[in-house]
């Protein structure tokens, strides 16, 4: 009796003991959690909310599907659709091909291999607005750097922004010039890590550089190129920075590089329509969120 | 010639091909940066953009830089980055320090459902939110302040995702002898665990300053005073408000603003290219 009285005396401190624990570690984690309920849960929520009332910011009017009727059925949203997904599809097109090739060029020299990285890497940490600022020049029709280029060459040039059907390929110029970068290092830190008795073996059954890189390497880079793949679409349908530099928020020439961020900013911050823009938030949250479910998928990224 | 020596040769002459191409590749990836600290050197560069484009000035003069900075604003903006990247990073890396070690040694209820949600709140981008944000901070009148920039670095998944992976690779037994001696989780933590952590903070910090430094969007929404400006909103209206006129000027900001990152970047860029890397989910 006394030895069970005893144990059920141990088992209640063991008890107490853990939830203290518990505490401690939540107090260990408080700034995280303040954060995420503060500045994740309840915006997400409140976007949601937002988006079934007519608001502008003070007074508001609950109108159910109204602001989704109302944004779905402009024209104005489809185009910012376009625009987001025809750049992010052209540098992801670009960008992911060039940089592989240049990260396997760079993988493969034994001299100035932390030079290349560098320079390559440089237009990476660069601000996007600064970047964006230098591209105004560099794609200036008359006197910019591209033109000049593309005319010693012998080769047409552009209008780049000043035209509405050529001012997309000149902010894709920009991102793809932005973020090749970032390619070159994560494939390079894959490429790296690719076994090397693999290309020893293949070696001795006699197969050239190219077939390495073809049968050996490609392959191995799957989950790399779906990484990469995924980022660059998370981060290409954000896109307002650069389009907003260059043509204000909306997007001009003739609203040709408005994105879907660029477009929220200018219902919401432009003309207080704010359950319109959260409308245009959830469907934006929505088209994120089923990519980075597919991104978990792919890259089965490990906990 | 022999099979083995031909063999080396054309190993050599690719080797040459290689490097050729990634120099004119490198050359045409920098072009624009050099291109831009020669028109800011240029005199005459206010009136027109010198054309043919040269890399390097036709008439020498610091007279751009004089201009930017008699307007002061320059000096403004510098401060204002400055102060709110400070404040942000101080929030991010300690918040990601002590979040990621209670994921990595902590035993706890909900602890691999609360790790998800912290992953997943990387997937949340701040776009998604402006609007609420904003109206939230607009009520408690903190709008144009450096708070709302501040306060929302208190959370950083990426932090403490990286923070996490970096102390599971120290061992417990740490902690235990730690617990022996009867020091509490904190202790622990501060005393033992934390002196351990410099390369990862170093990490953190590097991360954490570029990405505040840069930022844009949000800053744009809630800062609307022309004296809080911070550097990337400064160049933003500076350019707008003057298109590709004053190309002297523009420039002469644009280089201003990107040498701070730039000497960071060389100076650091082992680190940052590592932990890039890291970050990139290496399989």
């Amino acid at each position: 009796m006394k030895a069970k009285m005893g144990e059920s005396v141990q088992l209640q401190t063991r008890r107490n003991k853990a939830a203290k624990s518990t505490l401690t570690w939540y107090l260990f984690l408080l700034p995280t959690l303040l954060g995420i309920a503060c500045f994740i849960l309840y915006p997400v929520f409140e976007s949601f909310r937002l988006s079934f009332y007519r608001s502008n910011g003070t007074i508001e009017t609950w109108i159910g599907l109204g602001n989704y009727q109302r944004v779905l059925g402009s024209s104005a949203f489809w185009n910012a659709v376009y625009n987001t997904f025809y750049i992010a599809f052209f540098q992801l097109l670009l960008a992911i091909p060039a940089g592989f090739v240049l990260a396997s060029m760079i993988n493969r020299i034994k001299r100035f291999q932390s030079m290349f990285k560098v320079l390559f890497f440089l237009p990476n940490v660069t601000s996007i607005v600064a970047a964006a600022m230098i591209f105004m020049f560099v794609l200036q029709p008359e006197v910019g750097l591209i033109n000049h280029f593309l005319d010693l060459l012998g080769l047409p040039t552009s209008p780049w922004l000043s035209d509405p059907s050529t001012s997309k390929a000149g902010v894709i110029l920009l991102a793809v010039w932005h973020w090749l970068g970032f390619v070159i290092i994560i494939c390079l830190a894959n490429l790296q890590a690719i076994s090397p008795e693999l290309y020893e073996a293949a070696e001795i059954d006699g197969a050239s550089s190219l077939q390495q890189w073809l049968f050996i390497t490609i392959p191995n880079m799957a989950g790399t190129f779906a990484f990469l793949f995924i980022m660059g679409w998370i981060s290409g349908l954000q896109r307002f920075q650069e389009v907003f530099v260059l043509g204000g928020p909306g997007g001009s020439p003739s609203r040709s590089m408005q994105t879907v961020v660029a477009l929220i900013y200018e219902r919401g911050f432009g003309g207080f329509e704010f359950g319109i823009a959260s409308a245009i938030t959830v469907l934006l949250f929505l088209i994120i969120l089923a990519f980075t479910v597919l991104n978990l998928k792919l890259t089965r990224l490990k906990l | 010639m022999n099979l083995a020596q031909s063999q080396q040769a054309n190993r050599r002459v690719a080797h040459i091909v290689i490097y050729v191409f990634l120099f004119v590749c490198a050359l045409l990836v920098i072009a624009p940066f050099v291109w831009m600290v020669s028109i800011s050197f240029d005199r005459m560069a206010n009136i027109q953009v010198p054309f043919p484009p040269s890399f390097i000035p036709d008439l020498f003069s610091i007279f751009n830089y004089e201009l930017v900075f008699e307007n002061g604003r320059i000096f403004r903006a510098y401060l204002n980055s400055g102060l709110v990247t400070f404040g942000s990073v101080i929030l991010q890396v300690s918040a990601a320090l002590l979040g990621g070690y209670a994921f990595s040694k902590g035993r706890f209820k909900g602890k691999k459902l609360l790790f998800l949600v912290v992953l997943a709140t990387m997937m949340v981008p701040i776009e998604a939110r402006l609007i609420p944000l904003y109206s939230m901070f607009n009520r408690v009148g903190l709008l144009d302040t450096f708070w709302p920039v501040i306060l929302p670095s208190i959370l950083y998944g990426l932090g403490v995702f990286l923070t996490k992976q970096f102390f599971d690779q120290i061992p417990d037994s740490l902690r235990e002898a730690a617990s022996i001696d009867g020091a509490s989780e904190f202790r622990t933590f501060f005393q033992v665990y934390a002196p351990l952590a410099g390369p990862i903070t170093a990490t953190l910090i590097i991360l954490s300053f570029m990405g505040n430094w840069n930022e844009f969007v949000w800053p744009l929404v809630v800062l609307n005073s022309e004296q809080l400006q911070t550097i990337p909103l400064f160049l933003a209206s500076f350019s707008l408000e003057n298109g590709t006129a004053l190309a002297g000027m523009t420039m002469a900001l644009a280089t201003i603003s990107v040498v701070p990152i730039i000497i960071v970047f060389v100076c650091l860029q082992r680190y940052i290219i590592q932990s890039i890397a890291l970050s990139g989910l290496k399989e």
